[in-house]
Order: structure tokens, then C-alpha cells, then sequence
């Protein structure tokens, strides 16, 4: 090559590598970042030495330098001059000094501390940093604004708990032969790590033959890469589940040596759906041997019984079992067929197919242990579990692994860690009579009832839950109703858009955020939220700030470095120093730390445990984190830029060795009894009306309400991501723009090209959207081959609303105002709500007013149309 | 000598566009100019339908209509077969943008240098270092990361790409990946009919 | 219409029909001029018809020159162009207007002032303007003929129509001035502008038959031309204004100043949309298409 100054490519320009982890969605994949001479970062490629994203990153992650150098970033703190607050009306911002923001908050905020911690409101979303997370746990506070953990993993985490005691789960992509995505863009385009599951998922498809079937109303990703694409009715997955568990149970095809020795399956039920016990609390079970009752501990059993029905000690009763087959009775294909569209023929075949390639019976060696190996799994997520009664859908997904045994065993559905803390933590309990020990609070323990209520969300009242935000509204509605006695008055955000993310109407939301006294918000950019801030808090982006994560790796371990690149270009701080900064101001700091060293898990290693008269720097929490996972220290975390390797053989398979799993999950219904009578005790008024019908220790094909809304709703509607997209939150990105709107599936409301013809309607018709909880939104419809004909889907690409982010394209209004966020609509179990919705369409001859008059950004629409023509964004 | 060339497997290919970010990203690419591009075709009646993903980029052909039109002599094709524009050359005539049957190419305008990726007409550090290599309304195209390639390294699209679908090497080293793909797998080239014989491939 | 059959794509990142935006309305007026410049001057040459020859060489050597420089990315460099003909039509080309140019002009002087006196050296140079008018006519025609990426381009009868067109227009044009300047010529130009006139319908029609014929992208261009977004203008002003009304008003109005003018602007306004439009409708055609090969037929 001649001289340097005719250098074009980026990499290879002089400079030097960090090596660092991508932040562009809440997971972690490494990466190293290339620094010019000059100071500029012109690269960012993956880390090759990372056993999980193997040297590859996704569009996102390709295109942090855009955000990194957006210069629509906020610069320094901020202070509003403008005191109306409304979507896009200029806050009039005026910059201030930290030392004037960070008082002014504390103060705004003090006054709350003082009066009812309870009043504050916070949203802290950033899955990489729980130190910030958990930053109102420091004052008792568990209130909570942000979306995270209910659009998404309200019923998800807690099930996976119960079963796999773990956040997360993903199928075995290094043994699996059949795998089944239901709703999710696992290993195409979303969730745990979508880079590296993508790369893994590849090979195991191409190199291994491995089949894909999915499970959607839609041709996604995932779809268009799997042998069979299944297209289902929206909200019926649990329906569908449960017909391939009867086809499974009817023939035979089922693995009853793991029910019988690895689950509670032959544990028998008395009829009041408890596990029969001897007076000393033992479980019984059914010897077929022996033709009676023994203890589940029996050594003599000769053979579980699974099946039939019993007498023992004068009480009737079932194995767990039959009673899973009573309600299996009730799911033949052809009854769900009515439900979920799906033929029942095609079920049947599937259920075949899969049990099949599940090679009951056979065996593999791993790290000198002999594990069963079943290579076909179900595996799901947000698009199938996301439902009212979402602990049910997601014990209805478990239950298909579990008639083939294919539960945390090669090939087949395994659960995965939010975060390991230490190298040799091993996740799962014993519990009760043999069983593990479920875990569903994945993400910290659910506050004991209480009522009046101390969550504003009600959180209390779910206590199998994870947060239930979009509650907030119905009791902003209504407070006396429930009784209560505070009103929050401050919003506390950071690195969270509840205006975005947050299901319901969109004008209730802002009522509700203008109702606050007060609103500090921490962002990088302005966006919906920031709109309403009072103080802005600018923090450090991914590329100049330390952190150490590992966040739901599917198949790897260990802990991820984030360093700077650069010196922060702006007058920012790291959440870590503001947080810090508040916390001083607040008297909070001993407390706070007192927490952090709990979910960190510094506690396991005293001599980590953060000290109440220091200050921790982000950097250094990350030297404390890289300690406790290898004991390694910062230099050589800089140098290797992360300890991530392949998961250890004893934490993914079967780490519950000798225990049972909890096929029948028991205690649902004590949580359900318990949190009746202390409701009933508390004399709280609204008992009546918890829907108890949730609670079922087996998952039953009862509808959803969603089925049952006023017949002129004729229509499903859902929303999704995709690879390119972080939420809305990268449509601010040129890289990210100039990609998403030339994909046809984002540039438009996707509706199956029949029905649009059934409807009279035409591709690029201006449609006007209605549900039974919200609306109207705009779009325009595109008739494709690629959706079921009962539901439209809506790309997150056509979320964004009118804020003063100018380089936001609004379309017609968000997808989200439609959902509804009612408690008819939520599992009265885990607080998850319904995520789809029945919806309404009407043609317009044009676009309504809003669209068209301000003369504000452009929308996507415009910019598609520009496209469609001829080249260029804008 | 070695041919390079690139196999496209179209199984692996999930249309994820990160090679199309990851190439702006390497190569400083203003807003709407691509070198790359994955393109989806959908075919077929619901529920009997399907998706396909089909990344294309400059084909680096053996015969390149683009280099035969080229008044200037500003495109040309080096010894390891990469077919390379010479921005000091260019006069920006087009002609070899409507010789090139793939629409690989594009003339970088002042106006997108100016402008910027944000539209503002201010330019990020990134844009200020990066588009130094552009020489105003010239022809720009994929050169496979020429220099990368002289370094030793695979293009950037193929390094970011996460399924792997992109396989680049030596053609003409019977035993390099794409070789062996194309020979296992059935090759096929894009516009094969057009006679540009190119070094792109693709497996199904 | 369902959407999942190939159909334009823009610049989306969908399979489809490219549209060719490089060759704009600069390029196609500088065509237009070249061509008609060429024409006119040669047309004229035959007649010695001083105007024409002048407006023609100014059409070529003015008016090209100028859409070709407001087209080209590095103007400044434009010379460049010359340094290929081993392989360019568009080096070739560049040539045959640098030879066009002057020597045309010597002929227009030669004419005017018979600086040759009839000798060796006048007819030397009025070979070479008419050899390289025949150049600057037909070099675009092959430039375009040659591209195998555009298939509506790719046929041997772009140059055919470059010609006659350029002839036609050229004919035209010079009729016009000749009912002002040189009314004797005019019965003879009429009666050749009407042969020019059918002899560009029938190129023409031979050109969309062979379209309709051709490749799938071709086929699509046909459509766009004459169902499409384009159609409308090509009727009426391509056929209708090119065609049908130079014909009628030459059939029936002779070579009256009033049917002259009418046919030499009926001809140049469907000449120049011509030009344009084939532009326009030139597509790039779809990459590579998987649904053919596994046997699925489109929506
Ligand atoms: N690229 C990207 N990755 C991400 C994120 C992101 O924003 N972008 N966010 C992260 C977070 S917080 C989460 S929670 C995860 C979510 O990860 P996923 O669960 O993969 O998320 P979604 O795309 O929301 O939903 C998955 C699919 O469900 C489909 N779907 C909708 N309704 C139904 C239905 O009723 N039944 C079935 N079977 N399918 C349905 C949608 O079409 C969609 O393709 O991803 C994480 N990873
Ligand atoms: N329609 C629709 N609604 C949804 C979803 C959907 O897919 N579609 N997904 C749902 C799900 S699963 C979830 S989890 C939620 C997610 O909801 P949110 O977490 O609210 O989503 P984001 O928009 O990603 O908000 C993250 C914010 O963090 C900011 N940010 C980024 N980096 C930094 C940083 O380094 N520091 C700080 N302080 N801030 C930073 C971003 O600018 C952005 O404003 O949304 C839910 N709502
Ligand atoms: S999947 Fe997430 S963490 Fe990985 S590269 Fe993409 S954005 Fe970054
Ligand atoms: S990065 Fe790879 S998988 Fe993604 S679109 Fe490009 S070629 Fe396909
Ligand atoms: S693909 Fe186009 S630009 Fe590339 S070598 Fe072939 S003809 Fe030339
Ligand atoms: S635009 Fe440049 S590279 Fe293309 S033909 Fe003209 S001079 Fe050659
Ligand atoms: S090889 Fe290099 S220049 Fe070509 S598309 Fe890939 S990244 Fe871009
Ligand atoms: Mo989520």
C-alpha cells in the first residue's frame, strides 16, 4: 500500500482497537471499536474471540458510531423554561451546570423522600446496569413506570423460574434437530443475543440439517428461514401447545421415564388440586407395581403411575399426570383447529414429527456424564407468551418439552441465566418433597401485600409478577377505588421511554406524566419522554463509559467489558456518578450500596462489597464485577475485553440433577390462597373482582378476552421487532433509517392481500385503525401473502410519535394506543397484560390533519415514497 | 493469481442488512449510496408462501460492461480480479452505471457529502474523516475492501455478517471456501444470460 | 395486483424492476441535440442549405457539449473521455464530435466562402464532416445498443432510430427554416421529412415488437411505455405529435409554411420525448430470482 494518507477503508486507517460490548439492544455481544490517530471511531467489528457472537455483530450494533456522534445528543444538563408540556412543544431547554441540576433534583426529589418515598415514580430500564435498576429498592420503594418485564417477560421470567429456575430459556442449538419458534425471533432476529443466536442457528441449520418450524401469524424472519412456516391466529399459542400435548399424550409419544423420575408428574392430586401429603407433609404417588400408594421417597417404587385415577388415605386423587390428560381431553386438534386456524391434520403431523426427532430414549455422552439427549425442543417468547393469561401460555410451551423430556437436556429447552454471578454458581434449589425449588422472581422479590396499596402499579397484588406499569394508568383512573392514599408526584427515568413503550392511550399517558410535580429524566437523546423532562441528566453512550454485563446469554458465560473509546464528547456523566450524585444529596448512599452488593452478588465475596464512605466509579463497579466472576482484574479484562466462554455442560444440562421439575406447579395455588386471604383480611375492596380463574397449576385452552371482543373488531392486531430495529429507539439512526424503510415489510400495516380485497381495500389505501381500548391510528395498508388473514402487523419502524427529536419519522400514530391495559386484560397471576389486540378498519380518502399540517419531520410514509421513487432518504 | 470472488448462501442469509451497515460503517458511505444491498423476494400463495433473501453487490465480473464502456479508463480490473474504480479518473459520465446490469453502482453527489447522514449540512467526525475518500461526483461501487483485502482480511460485510452467509476467497484455488461451496452446492451467478461472467455466486 | 410479484422496486430492498436514473433529462437532451444537430447539418449539407447547417452545428456543438458538461460528475475532467475509444462508444463518440465540430464548420465556411475552391482538401474535409455526423448520430445509438444491463436498450435498433431519427428531426427542422430562408428546397424536404417520418414508425414499431419479444426487462419497459406511467406521453406526444400530426399536417398542407411548422415541431417534441422517455423507461431487471426454481407460482 503507498502512503497512509490514501487509506480508505475505515479498519485499517491508524488507530488502535478497544475491545469493548455492544449496548445497542439490553445484550451483550463484544465487540472491538476502532479509534483513529485523530480520535475518531470509525469501526466497529465483533469480537472474534467471544465463543458466543463469534466476531459478529447485527445492524445495530454495527451502527452505535451514528448514535455515538448524533448531534442531536444531549450535550450538558438541561433545565425547562417552558412550563407547558406536550408532545413536541419545545421545553425551551436551557443549559445548566451539574452541580445546579443534580441540587435542583435532589431537592425535587427530597421533598417526596420526606413526605412518602412512595410518591416517586421511577423508570430505570438499563438491563445492563442493575446497580441502577434497583437504585429505588434503596429507599423501600418498588413502584415502577418502565415497560421492561411486561410487554415482554411479565409471565416469561416467572415461569421459567418455576421451571427451569432460571430468567430465560433457549433451545440446545448445538444438539436440536426439530426446534419450534412460537413467537419469537430467537435466533433470526430478536431476543438473547440476536447476533450471536443468528450465527448459531445458521450453522445448526445449514451445517446440521436442523429442522425450524414456526409459529406465527406472520412470515417473519424466522418464518422465511424454517422448513414450515405454521400461520396461527393471534393469542391462540396456547391453544395450539396444547393440541400437539394431546397428540402426544393420545399416542404414546412421550417420554415417561423423565416424567416419572425428573418431574413431579406422578406426584398425586387430591381434588383440591393440592398434592395429597401424609400428615408429615410427604407426597404421595401411585405404584403401579405394587398396585399402591407410596411416598414420593419410596426407594421400593417399582413403577410411577402417571396415569388413572386413585384412592389414598380416603381421599380421591390423580397423578399430576392424568390430570394435565383430563384437560388434554378437552384439546384435540380438530377442537383447537377452531381456535388457532391451525389444520389439525398439520398439528397431528407436527406432534409426530417432533416427538420423533425427540429420540425418546436415547443417550449422550458430555464432560464424562451421560445425559439424555433430546433433540427437539419448543422454544418462544414475547409474540406467544405475551397474553392475559400469560402464565398459562408460557406453562402451555413447557408442557410440549415436557412430554418429550426435553427440558434443560442436550437438543433440548434449556434455561438461561439474566446474569451468572459467579463462575461456579449453580442456580437451582431443592424444594419441597424432592421437587426443585421454583424461583419465579427472577428479578427480586415481590413486596408482601399490602393495602392500602404501596405500588401505585399494584405490584403487590401479583405476586408471582414482575411489574405491571401500564397499571399506573388504571389506577391513576380511579385511585379511590383502590384504595389509595399517595399520589406519585415524581418521575425519576433513566435510559427508559415509557411514553414509547408503554401500552394505552397515549393522552392518558401524558395526563399523567403532566399530573407530576416534577420529572428528571437521564437520556442520551431526546425522545417521547424527554419531551416532559423538567431536568435532563446527560449521560455517557456505550462508547465512553465502563460497565461489566452479561445479560441472557443463550449459550455462553462469564462477564463483558464495556470501556470508553473516546473521552466522553459532551458534558455527560455516567448513571453510575449520577446516581451517585443523587444518592449523597439524598442520604441514600449506604443504603443503595446495601443493595447493589446484594444483586450484584458483591456479597458473596466480602472483600468485594462496596464500602458506604466511597465513591464507585462506573469503572470501578466494572473491576468489582470482572473480580467476582474469575477473579481477574481490570487490565486484564481491557486486554481480553471479556471471560465470556461457552457455558459449562453442569449449569446447562440438567443442573438439577436428582431433583424433580414442576410439571404441576402447586404452588400457583398457594400464592393464589394466600394472596386471597390476605386480601379478604385486609378487607380490600376490589377482591372480588381478581380474576382467581388465572391461577391453575396446569395450563387449560380457556380463552382469552381477547376472543371475545364486540364481533365488528373483526380483525387481530399485533406489533413486532426486528433485527434492525431496538424497540423504535434506533429510527433516530441514519445507518438504521437508510436500511429499515427500504424493507417492505416495515414500510407499511401488513394485512393478508385476501382480506384487504375482502375489505375493499387496496395496497396504499389510507387506513384508520380502531380498537376496543384506543384509537384511532393511521397507516397505510400493504395486502401480502405473508400474513394470516385475521391480523394485521404493524413493524415497531411505525411507532414513533411527535417529539423533538427532529430526526424521528412519525407515521400514523403508535401501534401501542390500541392495547388495552385493563385488568380484564391482565394475568391476574404475573401482571402480564394481553399484547395483541382486536381491531377495526376503516378506509380514508387521505391522511388526517396531523399528518399533513405540521410542517414537522417528515413521516416514513414520505420517506418510502421517496424511496419507492427513486434513491436517498431524504 | 488469484481470483476473488464471494458465494452468497442463501440458506444462511436471514436479511438482516447488518453487511449493508457494516459496509457504509468500513466505507463511509453517505446517506442512500449502498455497495451492498439485500433484497427480499416473496413468492407464492398464503399460507404457501415464502421469503428469500438475496444480498447482491457488485459482481466484480470477468467481463465487466462497465469497465468496456468506461471513456476515462477510470475503471479497471486488477490482477486478483477485483474490478476497481479509480476515483482520480472518474469523470462521473454514468456510462458505466447503465452498462452494469446489477445497478452496483452509484455517483456520489456534493450535494450528499454536504448534506450529511442527519440532513443538517453539519458533518459528524465520522462523515469529516470518512469522506475524504470520495471525490465528488464520481462513480462509487463495492471493491470487495480492496485494501482489507491486501491486508490479509476478509471484507467487512463478510466479517459482521452473523450467519456466515457471506463467503469470500480465491476462485481459483479449487479448495478455497466459495470454491468448494460453489462446486458442492451449485453455484449459480445473477443475470447469467447478460454475459458478464461474474465472481459472485449464489447457493441455495 | 398482488405485491409479492416482482414488480418495481425503487431503490427498496425488494426484488424487483430497477429503475436506471444515471441517464437523466441532461443526458437525453444532450442526445436530443447531438442527434438532431447531426441530422440537420447533414440533411442541410445535401440541400447546401446554410441555415440548417449552421443551426445544426450549433445544436451539436453547443448544445450537447453543454447537457453533456451539466451531466458529468467531474466536468473538469471531462476531456477524459477521450482516452478510450480501443473499447468506449462514449470515447468514440466524444471523438467524432471533436472531429464533427471544425469540420463541419470548415464546410460551413467552404459553402459560404469556398475557401476550397472546389479543390481536393474541401471534399477531404466534407468526407469527414460527413463521416463523423454519421458518428455523432449513430455512436449514442450503439453506446446504448451495447448495454446488455438495459434491455429495452439492447438491440440493434437503437442506433436504426438514432439515425432515422436524427435524419427525420434534422429534415424537419431544416423544412422549417427553409419556408424563411430557401422555399425552393422546401417541396423536397416535405416530401422527405414524410419518408423520414414513416421510416421512424416503422423503426419504431420494429423496436417495441422487439421488446415485446425480448427479455422480461424489455417486456417491462414496453409496458411502462405503453400501459404504464409513461404512456400517456408517449401517445400523444411520441406517436401523436411525432407521427401522426407531421404526417397529416405534410399530407394534407404540402410544404406551407403553416403544415411545416407544425410537422418540424410535431417531429422535435415526440423526438424529444422519445429520447427521454426511453430513459425513463429503461429498467434494470431483477438480480436473480429463487421462486422460478423451486416451483412456486407467484401470487
Ligand atoms: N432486534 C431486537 N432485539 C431485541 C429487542 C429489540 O427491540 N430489537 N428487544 C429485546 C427485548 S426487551 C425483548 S422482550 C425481546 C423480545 O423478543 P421476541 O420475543 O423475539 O420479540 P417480538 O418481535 O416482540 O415478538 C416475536 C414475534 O411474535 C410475533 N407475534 C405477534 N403476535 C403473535 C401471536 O399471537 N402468536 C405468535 N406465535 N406470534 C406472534 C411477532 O410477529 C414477532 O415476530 O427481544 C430482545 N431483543
Ligand atoms: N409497540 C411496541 N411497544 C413495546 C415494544 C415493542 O416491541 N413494540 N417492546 C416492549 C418491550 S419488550 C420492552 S422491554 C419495552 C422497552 O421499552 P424502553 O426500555 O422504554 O425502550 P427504549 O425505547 O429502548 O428506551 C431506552 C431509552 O434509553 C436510552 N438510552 C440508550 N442508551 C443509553 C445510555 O447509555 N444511557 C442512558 N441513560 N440512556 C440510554 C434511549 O435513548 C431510549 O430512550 O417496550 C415495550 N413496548
Ligand atoms: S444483538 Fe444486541 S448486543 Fe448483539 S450486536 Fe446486536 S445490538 Fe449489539
Ligand atoms: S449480514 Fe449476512 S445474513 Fe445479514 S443480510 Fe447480510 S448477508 Fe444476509
Ligand atoms: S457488477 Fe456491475 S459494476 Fe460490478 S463489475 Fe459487473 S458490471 Fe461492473
Ligand atoms: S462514471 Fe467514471 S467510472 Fe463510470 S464510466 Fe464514467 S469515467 Fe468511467
Ligand atoms: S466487500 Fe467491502 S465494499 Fe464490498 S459490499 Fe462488502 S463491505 Fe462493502
Ligand atoms: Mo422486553
Amino acid at each position: 500500500m503507498s502512503s497512509q494518507a490514501q487509506i480508505n477503508q475505515n479498519s485499517l486507517k491508524p488507530g488502535r482497537w478497544v475491545k469493548s460490548t455492544c449496548k445497542m439492544c439490553l445484550h451483550s455481544c463484544t465487540n472491538r471499536i476502532h479509534v483513529t490517530d485523530d480520535g475518531i471511531i470509525n469501526k466497529i467489528e465483533g469480537d472474534p474471540t467471544n465463543p458466543s457472537n463469534m466476531g459478529k455483530l447485527c445492524p445495530k450494533g454495527n451502527s452505535a458510531i451514528l448514535r455515538h456522534y448524533d448531534p442531536q445528543r444531549f450535550k450538558q444538563p438541561l433545565r425547562r423554561t417552558n412550563p407547558e408540556k406536550g408532545p413536541g412543544i419545545d421545553p425551551k431547554w436551557e443549559p445548566i451546570s451539574w452541580d445546579e441540576a443534580l441540587d435542583i433534583c435532589a431537592e425535587e426529589i427530597g421533598k417526596s423522600l420526606k413526605e412518602d418515598p412512595r410518591k416517586i415514580l421511577p423508570s430505570l430500564e438499563d438491563f445492563q446496569k442493575f446497580n441502577i435498576w434497583t437504585w429505588p429498592y434503596s429507599f423501600g420503594n418498588f413502584n415502577c413506570f418502565q415497560s421492561a418485564g411486561t410487554m415482554c417477560g411479565g409471565a416469561y421470567h416467572p415461569a421459567n423460574g418455576y421451571i427451569h429456575a432460571a430468567f430465560a430459556s433457549i433451545n440446545d442449538v448445538e444438539h436440536c434437530n426439530y426446534w419450534i419458534n412460537c413467537g419469537t425471533g430467537d435466533g433470526f432476529s430478536s431476543h438473547l443475543h440476536a447476533a450471536a443466536s443468528s450465527y448459531h442457528m445458521a450453522n445448526a441449520r445449514v451445517d446440521r440439517g436442523m429442522k425450524v418450524v414456526t409459529i406465527e401469524p406472520r412470515l417473519s424472519t424466522s418464518a422465511a428461514k424454517s422448513e414450515e412456516w405454521v400461520p396461527i391466529r393471534p393469542a391462540t399459542d396456547r391453544q395450539f401447545a396444547l393440541s400437539l400435548c394431546h397428540v402426544m399424550a393420545e399416542e404414546g409419544l412421550c417420554d415417561y421415564v423423565f416424567l416419572k423420575k425428573d418431574t413431579n408428574a406422578p406426584y398425586l392430586v387430591g381434588e383440591d388440586g393440592r398434592f395429597l401429603r401424609n400428615a408429615d407433609g410427604d407426597i404421595w404417588v401411585w405404584d403401579a407395581t405394587d398396585n399402591q400408594a407410596k411416598l414420593w421417597n419410596d426407594e421400593s417404587i417399582g413403577d410411577f403411575a402417571l396415569e388413572g385415577e386413585y384412592e389414598v388415605e380416603g381421599k380421591k386423587c390423580k397423578p399430576a399426570f392424568q390430570k394435565f390428560r383430563d384437560i388434554l381431553d378437552r384439546c384435540s386438534p380438530e377442537e383447537m383447529e377452531k381456535i388457532t386456524t391451525v389444520p389439525a391434520e398439520d398439528t397431528r403431523r407436527i406432534a409426530r414429527e417432533f416427538a420423533e426427532a425427540a429420540q425418546i430414549g436415547a443417550t449422550i455422552e458430555i464432560d464424562g456424564r451421560t445425559l439424555p439427549l433430546r433433540p427437539a425442543a419448543f422454544n418462544y417468547y414475547r409474540g406467544a407468551q405475551g397474553r392475559k393469561k400469560g402464565m398459562q401460555a408460557n406453562h402451555s410451551f413447557k408442557m410440549v418439552n415436557f412430554m418429550v423430556g426435553s427440558i434443560d437436556t442436550p437438543g433440548g429447552h434449556l434455561g438461561v441465566n439474566l446474569d451468572e454471578k459467579m463462575i461456579d454458581w449453580i442456580r437451582t434449589q431443592p424444594g419441597d418433597c424432592g421437587q426443585m425449588l421454583g424461583e419465579p422472581h427472577q428479578l427480586g422479590p415481590v413486596p408482601p401485600m399490602s393495602y392500602p396499596p404501596n405500588e401505585y402499579h399494584l405490584l403487590s397484588y401479583f405476586p408471582v409478577g414482575v411489574n405491571p406499569p401500564h397499571l399506573n394508568l388504571v389506577v391513576a383512573e380511579d385511585p379511590e377505588k383502590f384504595g389509595m392514599d399517595f399520589e406519585p408526584d415524581v418521575m425519576v427515568i433513566c435510559h427508559s421511554n415509557p411514553l414509547w413503550s408503554m401500552q394505552g392511550p397515549r393522552e392518558k399517558w401524558i395526563d399523567f406524566m403532566k399530573s407530576m410535580r416534577f420529572i428528571v429524566v437521564s437520556d442520551i437523546i431526546p425522545t417521547e419522554t424527554t419531551d416532559f423532562a423538567d431536568i435532563i441528566l446527560p449521560s455517557h453512550d456505550v462508547l465512553e463509559s465502563w460497565n461489566m454485563t452479561m445479560i441472557e446469554p443463550p449459550f455462553s458465560e462469564g462477564q463483558c467489558l464495556r470501556q470508553p473509546a473516546t473521552e466522553p464528547l459532551h458534558d455527560t456523566k455516567s448513571e453510575e456518578d449520577i446516581f451517585y450524585e443523587l444518592s449523597k444529596r439524598l442520604g441514600l448512599v449506604e443504603a443503595w450500596y446495601g443493595v447493589i452488593n446484594m444483586v450484584f452478588g458483591f456479597d458473596q465475596k466480602p472483600e468485594l462489597m462496596l464500602q458506604p464512605d466511597r465513591h464507585y466509579t462506573d469503572k470501578e463497579f466494572a473491576e468489582l464485577k470482572g473480580k467476582l466472576w474469575n477473579g481477574k482484574d481490570l487490565d486484564w479484562y481491557i486486554e481480553h475485553g471479556h471471560s465470556s466462554t461457552k457455558r459449562q455442560s453442569r449449569k446447562a444440562y440438567r443442573p438439577w440433577d436428582g431433583l424433580r421439575l414442576n410439571f404441576y406447579i402447586e404452588d400457583l395455588l398457594n400464592v393464589r390462597d394466600n394472596l386471597k386471604a390476605a386480601m379478604v383480611e385486609k378487607g380490600v375492596p376490589f377482591v372480588d373482582e381478581w380474576e382467581w380463574d388465572d391461577y391453575q397449576p396446569l395450563p387449560t385452552p380457556d380463552l382469552d378476552p381477547i376472543h371475545e371482543e364486540p364481533p365488528e373488531y373483526d380483525m387481530y392486531g399485533f406489533f413486532f421487532k426486528d433485527i434492525q430495529l431496538n424497540f423504535g429507539e434506533g429510527l433516530s439512526n441514519p445507518w438504521i433509517k437508510d436500511i429499515v424503510f427500504r424493507d417492505p415489510v416495515h414500510t407499511a400495516i401488513l394485512m393478508n392481500s385476501k382480506t384487504m380485497e375482502n375489505k375493499g381495500l387496496a395496497n396504499a389505501d389510507i387506513i384508520r385503525i380502531e380498537s376496543p381500548h384506543g384509537g384511532p391510528i393511521f397507516g397505510r395498508v400493504m395486502g401480502v401473502e405473508t400474513m394470516h388473514p385475521d391480523a394485521i402487523g404493524v413493524s415497531n419502524s411505525l411507532s414513533r410519535m411527535r417529539n423533538e427529536n427532529k430526526s424521528v419519522n412519525r407515521a400514523g400514530g403508535h401501534f401501542n394506543v390500541l392495547l388495552p391495559y385493563d385488568l380484564r386484560n391482565t394475568d391476574a397471576v404475573t401482571g402480564q397484560p394481553e399484547g395483541a389486540c382486536r381491531v377495526k378498519i376503516t378506509r380514508l380518502d387521505d391522511w388526517p390533519k396531523f399528518l399533513m399540517e405540521e410542517n414537522e419531520s417528515e413521516t416514513v410514509y414520505e420517506i418510502v415514497d421517496h424511496i419507492a421513487k427513486g434513491k436517498g432518504v431524504h | 493469481m488469484a481470483r476473488m470472488g464471494m458465494v452468497f448462501d442463501l440458506k444462511r442469509c436471514i436479511g438482516c442488512n447488518a453487511c449493508v451497515v457494516g459496509c457504509k460503517q468500513e466505507n463511509s458511505l453517505p446517506d442512500g449510496v449502498f455497495f451492498t444491498r439485500t433484497l427480499s423476494e416473496e413468492y407464492g400463495v398464503y399460507p404457501s408462501v415464502k421469503r428469500v433473501y438475496i444480498p447482491t453487490l457488485c459482481n466484480h465480473c470477468e467481463d465487466p460492461p462497465c469497465e468496456k464502456v468506461c471513456p476515462s479508463g477510470a475503471t479497471y480490473t486488477r490482477d486478483d480480479g477485483i474490478v476497481m474504480i479509480d476515483g482520480d479518473q472518474c469523470i462521473g459520465c454514468s456510462a458505466c452505471a447503465v452498462a452494469c446490469p446489477y445497478d452496483a453502482r452509484t455517483q456520489v453527489t456534493q450535494e450528499s457529502l454536504e448534506k450529511g447522514l442527519y440532513g443538517t449540512g453539519e458533518l459528524t467526525p465520522f462523515e469529516k474523516d470518512g469522506y475524504k475518500r470520495f471525490t465528488p461526483g464520481t462513480m462509487v461501487k463495492c471493491d470487495f475492501c480492496s485494501q482489507r483485502v491486501d491486508a490479509g482480511l476478509d471484507p467487512a460485510c463478510v466479517v459482521t455478517c452473523p450467519t456466515d452467509a457471506r463467503i469470500f476467497g480465491d476462485l481459483d484455488d479449487p479448495d478455497s471456501k466459495p470454491s468448494r461451496l460453489i462446486r458442492e452446492r451449485g453455484g449459480r451467478t445473477p443475470l447469467a444470460d447478460k454475459n458478464t461472467r461474474p465472481k459472485v455466486y449464489y447457493v441455495d | 395486483m398482488s405485491p409479492n410479484q416482482t414488480t418495481f422496486s425503487g431503490d427498496s430492498f425488494q426484488l424487483g424492476y430497477r429503475f436506471q436514473n444515471y441517464w437523466d433529462f441532461h443526458m437525453a437532451t444532450a442526445f436530443f441535440f447531438g442527434e438532431l444537430g447531426a441530422g440537420m447539418f447533414l440533411v442541410s449539407m445535401y440541400f447546401g442549405f446554410v441555415p440548417g447547417m449552421v443551426l445544426g452545428l450549433l445544436c451539436t456543438g453547443v448544445g450537447k457539449p453543454y447537457f453533456h458538461m451539466s451531466h458529468m460528475g467531474v466536468p473538469a475532467k471531462s476531456w477524459r473521455a477521450i482516452l478510450r475509444p480501443d473499447r468506449s462508444w462514449i470515447s468514440r463518440g466524444l471523438i467524432s464530435i471533436v472531429v464533427f465540430v471544425p469540420s463541419a464548420a470548415l464546410v460551413v465556411l467552404d459553402v459560404l466562402f469556398g475557401w476550397s475552391g472546389g479543390g481536393m482538401l474541401g471534399k477531404l474535409v466534407a468526407l469527414v464532416a460527413v463521416a463523423s455526423s454519421l458518428l455523432v448520430m449513430t455512436y449514442q445509438g450503439f453506446a446504448m445498443s451495447h448495454s446488455s444491463a438495459i434491455a429495452l436498450w439492447n438491440s440493434g435498433l437503437m442506433p436504426v432510430s438514432s439515425i432515422v431519427y436524427a435524419l427525420t428531426s434534422g429534415a424537419a427542422v431544416s423544412l422549417a427554416l427553409s419556408v424563411f430562408f430557401d422555399s425552393t428546397i422546401s417541396l423536397v424536404l416535405s416530401k422527405l421529412v414524410l419518408v423520414l417520418v414513416a421510416a421512424t414508425a416503422v423503426v419504431l414499431l420494429s423496436l417495441l415488437h422487439s421488446s415485446y419479444h425480448g427479455t422480461v426487462g424489455a417486456r417491462q419497459s414496453l409496458e411502462l411505455l405503453i400501459k404504464g406511467q409513461f404512456a400517456r406521453n408517449f401517445f400523444l406526444l411520441v406517436i401523436g405529435a411525432g407521427m401522426v400530426l407531421p404526417i397529416l399536417a405534410l399530407w394534407f398542407g404540402g410544404a406551407s409554411i403553416l403544415s411545416s411548422l407544425i410537422a418540424a415541431v410535431g417531429v422535435v417534441a415526440g423526438f424529444y420525448t422519445y429520447r427521454l422517455l426511453i430513459f425513463k423507461a429503461g429498467v434494470y431487471e431483477p438480480q436473480i430470482s429463487f421462486s422460478a426454481r423451486l416451483g412456486l407460482s407467484r401470487g
